[in-house]
């Protein structure tokens, strides 16, 4: 009787070829991707740190104040990949206010509130400077999903160009401009008395929109009475709105309230004395709406 | 026999880590985020020398600009906004941005009391 052949592993081929084959692709994943990963060069300002990319942000700020040129600040925005520019411009000016950057903050308010405001937000400016940089011969590392030979332009909207050589184009640079104003002074649209146990006594709330009814941070408020003044600035309690800010009013005493861009004076606030439903009193607060009109 | 079994065994490891080696610096090198401003390209240096130099001419001051362009390492301001000038130059930014460039060079030498 025969017996079947039993099929067997192939032990000599499996020992001799594949766990080599396996160990030595192991080892050079693990050079390369762990050892001596490819050197970062010729990066992108998206891929940069956090703190670099609000250092990055105040630069355009700043330029943009020197400038007023609001296409080129805006192709340079793009360049940090932001999923909304505006938003993290007002955020940023928010910090800077809070620690005490008040300069800094206000160029990247402007800048935020331009962009808002600015009939170019989603348009194609006319090209001022087109930059096509190549580095021959210097392996780039792959950063995230984008082509790394994007080129970089002061378009609007950048454009996939071949970059072998380097290609420049230079078109005649845009006007200068003097420092954008930020719209028309802003008007009083509401100041209402509130009553409310909830809230701390004498709170002065103040709301500043734009001409759109969007919130407005990193606006100066400049409040007076009889015995001294003060300022503060919207946006540094952003969990109540970007263009919110307070004040805490002593009883018994007269304010007068403006916005630093230049508005209605809202004056003769007196904190209300308000009543309970059980008939205590307490001191009420105000609320001020002043808007771009 | 037996060397020739050694023989194969080399090949095969060569060949792995060829093959690792290819897979893990050409097809999926490492993505890398949260970059210093050094390793930027230089067009994008040379993009933000301009910038400080646009604030810097709205709003002179060698110090603001001398901080801001530190970011970039270990470079004297002066050389760093020297070397986006030369940028500038070699790549054909417009004359206004050139002048701009070269202010600030001049003004961060003459604040540093560098060449």
């Amino acid at each position: 009787m025969e017996r079947t052949p039993v099929r067997r592993i192939p032990w000599d081929i499996f020992l001799t070829l594949l766990v080599p084959f396996l160990l030595g692709l192991g080892l050079g994943l693990v050079y390369s991707w762990i050892i001596s990963p490819t050197r970062v060069i010729d990066s992108e300002p998206i891929a940069l740190r956090a703190d670099f990319k609000s250092q990055y942000r105040s630069a355009i700020a700043a330029a943009y104040a020197g400038t007023g040129n609001l296409p080129r600040a805006q192709s340079r925005l793009a360049l940090l990949g932001d999923p909304d520019p505006i938003e993290a411009l007002n955020a940023q000016a928010q910090r800077m206010l809070a620690s005490g950057e008040i300069q800094q903050a206000g160029d990247i308010a402007a800048l935020a509130s331009a962009l808002e405001s600015g009939p170019t937000a989603n348009t194609q400016p006319s090209p001022s400077t087109q930059i096509v940089s190549v580095v021959p011969g210097i392996s780039t590392a792959t950063l995230l999903p984008i082509q790394t030979d994007i080129p970089f332009l002061f378009t609007e909207t950048p454009q996939l160009i071949q970059t072998q050589p380097v290609i420049i184009e230079s078109t005649p640079r845009p006007t200068r401009t003097l420092v954008p104003t930020l719209g028309a002074p802003f008007t009083l649209t509401g100041q209402d008395t509130t009553c409310d146990t909830n809230l701390p006594d004498g709170l002065l709330q103040v709301l500043v929109l734009n001409s759109n009814g969007r919130q407005m941070a990193g606006v100066e408020i400049r409040i007076t009475w009889d015995a001294g003044n003060e300022q503060f600035f919207t946006g540094l309690k952003p969990e109540l709105g970007n263009g919110y800010a307070d004040f805490i009013m002593s009883p018994n005493t007269t304010y007068t309230v403006q916005l630093g861009l230049g508005s209605d004076i809202a004056s003769g606030l007196t904190p209300p004395a308000c009543q309970t439903s059980s008939g205590d009193t307490f001191t009420g607060g105000i609320k001020l709406t002043f808007q771009q009109p | 026999m037996k060397s020739n079994r050694l023989i194969f065994i080399t090949i095969a490891l060569i060949a792995g880590i060829a093959m690792g080696l290819t897979y893990g610096w050409v097809i999926d090198p490492v993505d890398f985020f949260d970059l210093t401003p050094d390793t930027l390209r230089s067009d994008y240096k040379a993009d933000y020398v301009l910038m400080v130099a646009e604030a810097n001419r709205f709003n002179p001051d060698p110090g603001l600009a001398a901080r801001q362009l530190a970011i970039f390492g270990s470079l004297s301001p002066s050389a760093i906004a020297a070397s986006g000038l030369d940028y500038a130059r070699a790549n054909g930014f417009d004359d206004s941005d050139i002048a701009l460039m070269q202010e600030l060079v001049t003004s961060l030498q003459a604040w540093s009391g560098l060449p």
